[in-house]
């Protein structure tokens, strides 16, 4: 499964495979909150709003803490005093995302990137990941595979915030169907409204500095969502 | 994939919507409960009717049934990408240590959906009567190479007009004789053939003599009686004449 040693791969084409909803990662059931958002009242017509307000919130919390771990897995790939320092990032994490949901669906998520990394960076990531640690979501794991495929940290920021937007964007076309082409510049319209923040992000470097914006709103439609019998997506 | 038969079995169970899948696994479960450890998976388009079908019919501890959700991409879950899928069975698997059999069910979707290797180490297919004595002739990767495909609802087929045998020796066709069985849960000696069927299935897993296979993956479309049919522009099928063929 190991790509042949002598042939480098690209960071930015890493990026892109890691950003590409069609990676079978476990990333379809989940709508980034949209379909929680939807079903406790918000209207269609504040989707692309709401986009915005997730990429400049929750996005950055979840990429801070991508880098983070990135930071720490690059200082040490491999070895086993990363695996301490990891499990403080997803203490940082959780502490940061105070609805059970939607730690359960980024853990949920985080484990299909265990697989990806274990299939696929196998030598760079080795043992990083201590596996009787708290789970970690999708975000540390992320940040681990970025240090082994060589992303860089504004990369990384980018990367998350487009990868929940899409992630939205996917799922609003499910949930309230409109022009999908409206719905792709939603997307950027996200990623441009994270973009002056990208560079404090990708400077943290332990983990009390990952920013903690917490949106009590979101939080509460998801937790409220996970009780209905009826929905398309974890989350 | 599966990485060891020291593990439980991965049963699948395909088939249209409305064909009793969910049913089959209650039969399943209570004509087998007594002798395997059991769990179960559903992947429902709108998440957790089936496992709350399931758990009420009582056949299983409600622990033991659990729901997936499938992003509204029930065909995606099973095969382009297992991951949520494969989750769950890893944790019930750990979680009731040792299951003998986990069945997980597909979400009705459409003729064409299968399951991947890289998730289950067998499936079923499911038709059933009510759906028409002519579906189990049209094919399709399912009903041609699923490893059992099952003929459901047999008890129905007085009241919709079709010919059981008719519709299992299409079937048998269609499969180049791999194994069919004419299902009724209210049938004793139909409940019985499947009950042989997985046992022997879960011997051979537990030996490693069973080797799991891909049915194949979604077909846009499907012709009955030729299987060597050359899909290029040059081909000299008379589709005119031939008032069998079905473009699903």
């Amino acid at each position: 499964m190991a790509p042949p040693t002598d042939t480098l791969v690209d960071p930015a084409t890493v990026a892109l495979l890691l950003a590409d909803g069609r990676l079978p990662t476990g990333g379809h059931v989940s709508s980034a909150g949209l379909e929680p958002a939807l079903r406790g009242g918000m209207p269609a017509e504040s989707i692309r709003e709401w986009m915005i307000g997730r990429a400049t919130t929750v996005s950055l919390t979840e990429a801070g803490t991508a880098v983070v771990a990135a930071h720490l897995a690059r200082r040490s790939p491999g070895q086993n005093t990363t695996a301490a320092g990891l499990d403080a990032v997803t203490a940082a994490w959780a502490a940061r995302t105070p609805s059970p949901v939607q730690r359960r669906l980024s853990r949920q998520l985080g484990r299909g990137y265990v697989r990806l990394a274990t299939a696929v960076w196998a030598a760079a990531v080795g043992d990083t990941m201590n596996p009787r640690g708290p789970q970690p979501p999708r975000s540390v794991v992320l940040g681990v595979i970025a240090a082994a495929a060589g992303i860089e940290a504004a990369s990384l920021v980018r990367l998350v915030v487009y990868e929940e937007a899409q992630a939205a964007a996917s799922a609003a076309l499910k949930l309230e169907p409109q022009d999908p082409l409206l719905v792709a510049g939603f997307v950027l319209d996200a990623c441009a409204a994270a973009e002056p923040h990208v560079a404090a992000v990708a400077a943290c470097r332990r983990p009390e500095e990952i920013p903690a914006a917490s949106t009590p709103q979101s939080e509460g439609w998801t937790q409220a969502h996970s009780l209905l019998t009826e929905r398309l997506f974890r989350a | 994939m599966p990485d060891s038969p020291s593990r439980s079995l991965r049963l699948g169970i395909a088939g249209p919507v409305g064909v009793g899948k969910s049913s089959l696994i209650a039969t399943l479960c209570r004509a087998l409960g007594d002798e395997l450890a059991l769990g179960v998976i559903t992947n429902d388009i709108y998440t957790d009717e089936d496992a709350r079908f399931l758990r009420s019919a009582g056949v299983l501890a409600p622990e033991r049934i659990r729901a997936v959700e499938t992003g509204a991409c029930p065909h995606t879950a099973i095969r382009d990408d297992v991951t949520a899928n494969l989750l769950a069975v890893e944790d019930l698997e750990q979680d009731f240590a040792p299951l003998d059999l986990v069945l997980i069910e597909s979400g009705g979707d459409n003729l064409t959906a299968t399951f991947s290797p890289a998730l289950v180490d067998a499936q079923l297919f499911v038709l059933d009567v009510a759906g028409g004595g002519d579906v189990a002739r049209k094919g399709g990767p399912g009903i041609a190479r699923a490893d059992l495909l099952i003929v459901n609802k047999t008890d129905l087929a007085p009241h919709v007009g079709v010919d059981v045998s008719a519709m299992v020796a299409d079937a048998r066709t269609a499969r180049a004789g791999a194994p069919v069985i004419a299902l009724s849960r209210h049938d004793p000696h139909s409940v019985a053939q499947l009950r042989a069927w997985v046992l022997a299935l879960v011997d051979r897993h537990r030996s490693g003599d069973h080797t799991p296979i891909d049915p194949g993956p979604m077909a846009p479309h499907s012709h009955a009686h030729d299987d060597d049919h050359d899909h290029d522009a040059h081909h000299e099928h008379p589709h005119d004449a031939d008032d069998h063929h079905d473009h699903g």
